[in-house]
């Protein structure tokens, strides 16, 4: 169990890591956007996983559970504010051919 | 009156809690059946999107990895891109659905949803073509669970 709960947080952590690199990598608001929400989609899921694996079965595991459902809510709609504010107030997506 | 037959046969007991028991429950799942109870749509709906939930991980799964790919590659190889998607879903709940699932898919984030037609940002050509290209494999699905729901768009 142990064991199972580590390898699920050091993926978390990978996928967190990743996330990361990308928001300092990525040109503009928009991919940025993209690598954020790989954080929420996989990251802080396989944590929370990890987590509750580690805790074992108690109502603790239940609380984990909720957290997780309203992350899968309320990410796609804070993404989606996010982008399109910025697209509303008239910022360009990059693009690769124009400099 | 078929299904109490049924419950007395099975239960072959005569005792008169059974009795009502089995009464209550053949009354409960006749209404269930009968077409006249509100939530039969809605709970097939649900189990519709239950179902649907496993797939769309999956695709989230996957999409992760090609975005973590793009993200660690030497070069950076994206090209980013807004496209304009023509959906042909006539459904509310369903347009909801879509885009929340098309954000909710690391590299195409929703901007902006008018009626049924969707403005994604997808970070690259291979994310995009899941939506706008020729397999619109998500969208198929999504009208598939709306396949018996009125149309109100």
């Amino acid at each position: 169990m142990t064991i199972l709960s580590i390898a699920f947080i050091v993926a978390g952590l990978f996928f967190l890591v990743v996330a990361a690199i990308g928001v300092i990598r990525l040109p503009d608001v928009f991919c940025r956007s993209h690598a954020v929400s790989l954080t929420d989609s996989l990251g802080a899921f396989l944590m929370l996983l990890g987590i509750a694996f580690y805790e074992g079965l108690d109502k603790n595991t239940l609380k984990i559970l909720v957290v997780l459902s309203l992350l899968y809510i309320l990410n796609p709609v804070i993404a989606h504010a996010t982008i399109r504010a910025a697209l509303r107030s008239g910022l360009k997506p990059w693009r690769k051919e124009t400099p | 009156m078929a299904l109490f037959v049924f419950w007395v046969l099975l239960s072959a007991s005569f005792e008169w809690i059974h009795l009502c028991l089995g009464l209550v429950c053949s009354f409960i799942v006749a209404w269930i059946n009968s077409g006249h109870s509100p939530f039969v749509p809605k709970s097939r709906l649900a189990v519709r999107v239950l179902l649907y939930l496993p797939w769309l991980f999956y695709k989230i799964v996957q999409s992760s990895l090609h975005l973590s790919k793009l993200i660690l590659h030497p070069a950076l190889p994206i090209a980013p891109q807004l496209m304009t998607v023509e959906s042909r879903l006539n459904h509310h709940a369903a347009v909801v659905l879509f885009g929340n699932s098309i954000t909710l898919t690391p590299g195409t984030i929703t901007a902006e949803v008018d009626r049924n037609t969707l403005i994604v940002h997808a970070m690259d050509q291979e994310l995009g073509e899941d939506l706008a290209g020729g397999k619109k494999e998500m969208e198929t699905k999504i009208a598939d669970i709306f396949r018996d729901v009125e149309p109100d768009l």
